[in-house]
């Protein structure tokens, strides 16, 4: 590999791993590097895995695709380490930066790379970055991404975030300085405990046509929320308000007719709280 | 048990991959619960069809046929032709689309349907503009409202022209039955729907299904900025069968149009003399739907 580097990364839709990868760039780009940014086309969803890359290079780039073997990984959300295939083809000397809050368990991932963590969750909405269930976290990890991989200089990164995010200049930057001095390295080479596979039944045979033929319900969507729902049952009065207008379909009834809520397809919208009558729902922290 | 004001059966499933909050997948929940296993559903580029088919899962207990955005009609004036030669003439066939994808792009296809008289149901959801490719301005973005296409700033200041009134484009038709319905209104949505399962011929429904990240508010108030705007007189309740309108949420005054339009991030800029624009236009569109249900 010559001088390029090459960095992905893997956010949700709504945390702002698009803006980051071109914040990269920009920064890059004052830098006095020659650089690109560009997000893999996908579907535009809040919740929704996203992914985006950045060059750098000293020199002006002709390549224009899609980046397999990145020496840096970043991931905005930690849950997308179980669901989506974010470290595939990071070289072994590269480095992996994933915000989590909780790194003994979220970086049992069997990669030779350097770890590094950051709670840029907590970063962002201490300078009210987003809200509490959506924070915008990608100004405080790329402050991380300098600490730990000195990419670009923190300079360049404060100045892009002053020139480029389209709002709250000031928060944005201090959320970087904030990641920056929060960013830890972890050791490579903590045990490695394999991923419990999930039971989905049997491996599925697939039709040869484009033709869908399982149900969604393979699919456990627990891992899109941040706070989850809980009916405090002694107050409530089965008026299963908050099964009707639940857009999940996440919830169900025990036999007495209260309310149950099935947690794997939960996605935390906070509907169920709102339209309870009685007000016996209420929002908890994930942990 | 419970007691149960619309029906148990789930015909759309958990997994999918709607955002947090989405009222399209609510609607969606609903339209199947009225209708009932016996339906074959069309879908179009579209929220939708992201929504239901993370490949090889399906969410929808029915049949789905995947669309190109401009076909949502031709496809179930197809699928009705299909059905029929098939025998099977109690299958019901709804096409389910975008606002993007019935007001602008499959507008023609649309009107051919209800022209060629398909005895088939076609279901506008609008959350009022193309929200899968990420916010852009369509012909049912209403009046003021930002999207990244119409932005605001820079003395730009949001839509500039006010809504395609796309029931009205339907009725011109004659349609058999057309009704608005909303999910913050679910017995409303689902006796509608259930009515028309049993009509035949070109029916019709105006889909209200706010849209948490596009509309730019927490995704816990979806049901409630939905009954806002029904109470607001934003987006009014009613059915036309056969050309008679009967409108069926009449909740004494109309609650002023601020409630709605301050619990929303897309029209944080507009100040009071927009929202007193909006209120005498909704005013009078209000008055002029009890004309036309009194046939006055």
């Amino acid at each position: 590999m010559g001088a390029t580097i090459e960095i992905r990364f893997h956010g949700r839709g709504g945390q702002g791993a698009v803006v980051a990868s071109e914040l990269l760039a920009q920064a890059a780009f004052l830098d006095g590097k020659r650089p690109q940014s560009f997000p893999f086309f996908g579907v535009e969803r809040r919740g929704a895995p996203v992914t985006a890359y950045t060059r750098i290079d000293d020199h002006p780039l002709g390549i224009r695709t899609s980046i397999t073997t990145p020496d840096i990984v970043v991931v905005l959300e930690p849950s997308l380490l179980r669901t989506q295939p974010v470290t595939d083809g990071l070289k072994e000397d590269g480095l992996l930066l994933v915000n989590t809050r909780n790194p003994a368990q979220e970086l049992m991932i069997p990669v030779p790379a350097r770890r590094a963590v950051v709670d840029a969750n907590q970063i962002a909405v201490a300078h009210g970055l987003g809200s509490l269930t959506m924070p915008i976290v990608n100004t405080a990890v790329l402050g991380a991404l300098v600490a730990a991989s000195g990419v670009v200089s923190m300079t360049a990164l404060d100045q892009a975030i002053e020139e480029f995010v389209p709002a709250r200049q000031a928060e944005n930057r201090a959320a970087a300085e904030d990641g920056y001095h929060a960013v830890r390295m972890v050791e490579a080479n903590m045990p490695f405990t394999p991923p419990v596979p999930r039971a989905v039944g049997p491996t599925p045979q697939l039709p040869e046509g484009p033709m869908a033929t399982l149900s969604s319900e393979l699919i456990h969507t627990a891992a899109w929320r941040t706070l989850r729902p809980v009916v405090h049952l002694e107050h409530c009065t089965r008026c299963n308000f908050c099964w009707k207008f639940c857009p999940d379909d996440a919830f169900q009834f025990d036999e007495k007719g209260y309310p149950v809520v099935r947690y794997e397809y939960c996605k935390g919208c906070g509907i169920c709280v709102v339209e309870c009558p009685p007000r016996v729902i209420e929002m908890v922290e994930e942990v | 048990m419970v007691k149960l004001t619309i029906p148990a059966p789930e015909l759309m499933y958990s997994g999918h991959s709607a955002c947090p909050g989405c009222a399209p997948a609510l609607a969606m929940r609903l339209m199947l619960k009225g209708l009932g296993p016996r339906t074959i559903v069309s879908v179009p580029a579209c929220c939708w069809t992201v929504v239901a088919t993370p490949y090889p899962t399906t969410a929808l207990g029915v049949a789905m046929l995947d669309n190109p955005i401009e076909s949502t009609g031709a496809s179930i004036s197809g699928l009705r032709a299909a059905a029929d030669a098939l025998g099977l003439t109690d299958v019901h066939i709804l096409g389910f689309a975008g606002d993007g994808g019935t007001a602008d792009i499959g507008l023609q296809a649309l009107s051919g349907m209800l022209e060629r008289r398909t005895n088939a149901i076609y279901a506008m959801y609008d959350n009022e503009a193309y929200m899968n490719t990420g916010v852009q301005r369509s012909g049912a973005t209403p009046l003021g409202a930002w999207t990244t296409t119409t932005p605001v700033g820079d003395g730009a200041r949001g839509k500039a022209e006010p809504k395609k009134d796309v029931m009205g484009i339907v009725l011109a038709h004659r349609p058999v039955y057309a009704a608005t319905v909303n999910p913050s209104f679910p017995e409303d949505f689902v006796r509608k729907v259930e009515k028309a399962a049993a009509l035949r011929g070109p029916r019709f429904f105006h889909i209200f299904t706010p849209c948490p990240p596009g509309w730019r508010y927490p995704s816990d108030q979806t049901i409630e900025i939905g009954r806002k705007a029904t109470d607001c007189g934003i987006f009014p309740l009613y059915e036309v069968e056969e050309g008679r309108y009967h409108v069926t949420r009449k909740g004494g005054s109309l609650r002023p149009v601020t409630e709605y339009f301050q619990a929303q991030g897309r029209f944080s800029h507009l100040v009071p003399e927009d929202l007193a624009r909006v209120q005498a236009q909704v005013n009078a569109d209000w008055q002029r739907l009890l004309r036309l249900e009194s046939g006055t």
